[in-house]
């Protein structure tokens, strides 16, 4: 089987995926898609799978039955040298933030360009672009214990998207946040999203997916409970 | 990774370790050093023991009366062996007076010797690389053979402890080099093993943002690297240090000092060696990354 098929119009597609740990169903039969430039939120109660869901796209989980896809690669089928390269595709805004303490957040959003081993040069041009659209720029030499927690939140998000992946995902992204912080990052994704890149959004929040407009798939104990537009 | 970054990253964590890692360069460094010291006792040895066979020589004892034409054949036969360096005809009259001038201070064992006892001989002296236990004896095995000598003669003993004490002190330097060699690996694998778990969240994230193993490794292969090396070079200064500090002055107050041999360009393999067992024992620490 191919482990990089570029011909579909869909960015991700889960086709009667199963996760199971330790005998405990995670996910159980899980099929959906998400087209390219499309923003859609997953959202249930703690423990119906979010993070799990999120996982398995960006390979840190396995699926145990089933096939995924994100933007032609077969992620159930991935070698983990190639791995590396399916993450470049995805800039992930982690729940707990995963910012290096013992960097500033120009090292932390640099990271993720060096990383795929663009030149100094570049780097510094395309990080404080990244830090002015998320408003940090002035926040570049700071280091991320010096922060506020929504701060740090544009900080990840800035990693996330310095590298103009097709693809971002976001777990719990205003979880930590005030209503006005949480207001200003989802219009930081909603920005990038207008530029075409796919958004999925892990969250339990409702006032995030209430009336936006945008596709929300439900879970319920590993299972997809409801699809539908808000 | 572009390799200045990896430096950079590498040396970071070296300053930020600073004391973990000045302890391994101390512990590697004190290993090499003692290899060093092993091959510098096993270099003396050898170059001890290699000019012992200078002195030797195998005497074979010629038949009573032999006739000249006797004693040529036997000469020309044994410079025809490829082990034979050089071959002296020795009459016994010059037998006797070499014994005589040997033991002058006990002339009375020769009072009332009408006749002189012992025979024409000849001394076969033997090529440096000819002397092996089993070559010496294959060649007295020959040599009694020829017509006209009746007897053969060497320090079939010497030749035995010569070869143990080689082959003793060379497998005590084999170990020494082995097990410290090991030790030092170890040293590096516990070290690097103890930064990368340490940077195990950050390496973590590396590994989610898309780091390719190469990117995570590298910067953790120079630090054992520089390790290494910074060991090797303590170690040399060491090395340097015991020469010009204790044999030197040690020469200067008693003179058989002066004949033990110190090897300077043999130890400038050190930092090198330091390296290699370095970088060698950071890969073992890493081993395969898991995604």
């Amino acid at each position: 089987m191919l482990e990089f098929d570029d011909r579909s119009d869909m960015m991700i597609r889960f086709d009667a995926v199963t996760k199971d740990y330790d005998n405990q169903t995670a996910l159980r039969d899980i099929t959906f898609s998400v087209g390219r430039g499309e923003m859609v939120f997953i959202t249930g109660p703690s423990g119906s799978g979010k993070t799990t869901l999120l996982k398995l796209i960006y390979s840190a989980e396995k699926p145990d039955a089933g096939t995924i896809s994100v933007d032609g690669w077969e992620t159930g089928q991935l070698k983990e040298s190639s791995i590396p390269f399916l993450r470049r595709n995805i800039g992930i805004v982690f729940q707990d933030f995963r910012l290096l303490q013992n960097k500033t957040v120009f090292e932390n959003v640099a990271m993720a360009l060096r990383i795929r081993g663009v030149g100094e040069r570049e780097i510094k041009a395309r990080v404080y672009e990244s830090l002015k659209a998320v408003n940090l720029r002035h926040k570049a030499d700071a280091f991320p214990k010096r922060l506020s927690g929504g701060e740090q939140q544009r900080v990840v998000i800035s990693r996330a998207i310095v590298a103009e992946p097709p693809v971002v995902l976001a777990d719990e992204p205003t979880g930590n946040l005030d209503p006005a912080t949480a207001d200003g990052v989802m219009r930081i994704f909603k920005d990038i999203n207008a530029k075409g890149t796919t958004i999925l959004i892990a969250t339990h929040n409702r006032e995030l997916y209430q009336n936006s407009g945008r596709r929300v798939i439900r879970l319920d104990m590993g299972a997809l409970a409801s699809e539908d537009r808000t | 990774m572009p390799a200045p970054y990896a430096f950079t990253l590498a040396l970071r964590s070296l300053f930020r370790e600073k004391w973990i890692n000045l302890l391994s360069v101390l512990t590697i460094a004190s290993g090499l050093l003692i290899i060093s010291l092993a091959l510098f006792t096993v270099y003396n040895i050898e170059a001890a023991t290699g000019r012992l066979p200078e002195q030797f020589s195998m005497i074979l004892y010629l038949d009573n009366g032999v006739q000249k034409e006797t004693v040529d054949g036997a000469v020309a036969a044994l410079r025809k062996q490829s082990a034979v360096l050089s071959v002296r005809y020795i009459p016994k009259e010059e037998a006797l007076k070499e014994l005589k001038a040997t033991l002058k201070n006990s002339g009375y064992v020769f009072e009332g010797l009408d006749e002189n006892p012992l025979p024409d001989a000849l001394e076969v002296r033997l090529k440096k690389e000819a002397l092996g236990e089993e070559a010496v004896r294959k060649l007295a095995a020959d040599a009694a053979k020829i017509k006209g000598v009746k007897e053969v003669d060497y320090a079939a003993k010497f030749l035995s402890a010569l070869h143990y004490l080689k082959v003793g002190m060379q497998t005590i330097g084999l170990i020494l080099i082995v097990s410290l060699g090991a030790g030092i690996i170890f040293v590096c694998y516990s070290t690097v093993k103890i930064l990368f778990y340490r940077r195990n969240d950050e390496i973590e994230t590396f590994k989610l943002l898309g780091a390719t193993p190469s990117f995570i490794r590298t910067p953790f292969l120079i630090e054992g690297a520089v390790i290494g090396v910074s060991g090797g070079v303590v170690s040399l200064a060491g090395i340097f240090a015991f020469h010009y500090i204790v044999l030197l002055r040690l020469s200067a107050s008693m003179p058989i000092f002066s004949m033990i041999l110190f090897p300077s360009r043999l130890f400038l393999f050190l930092p090198f060696a330091g390296m290699f067992l370095g970088v060698t024992g950071a890969a073992i620490a890493l081993g395969r990354l898991k995604y």
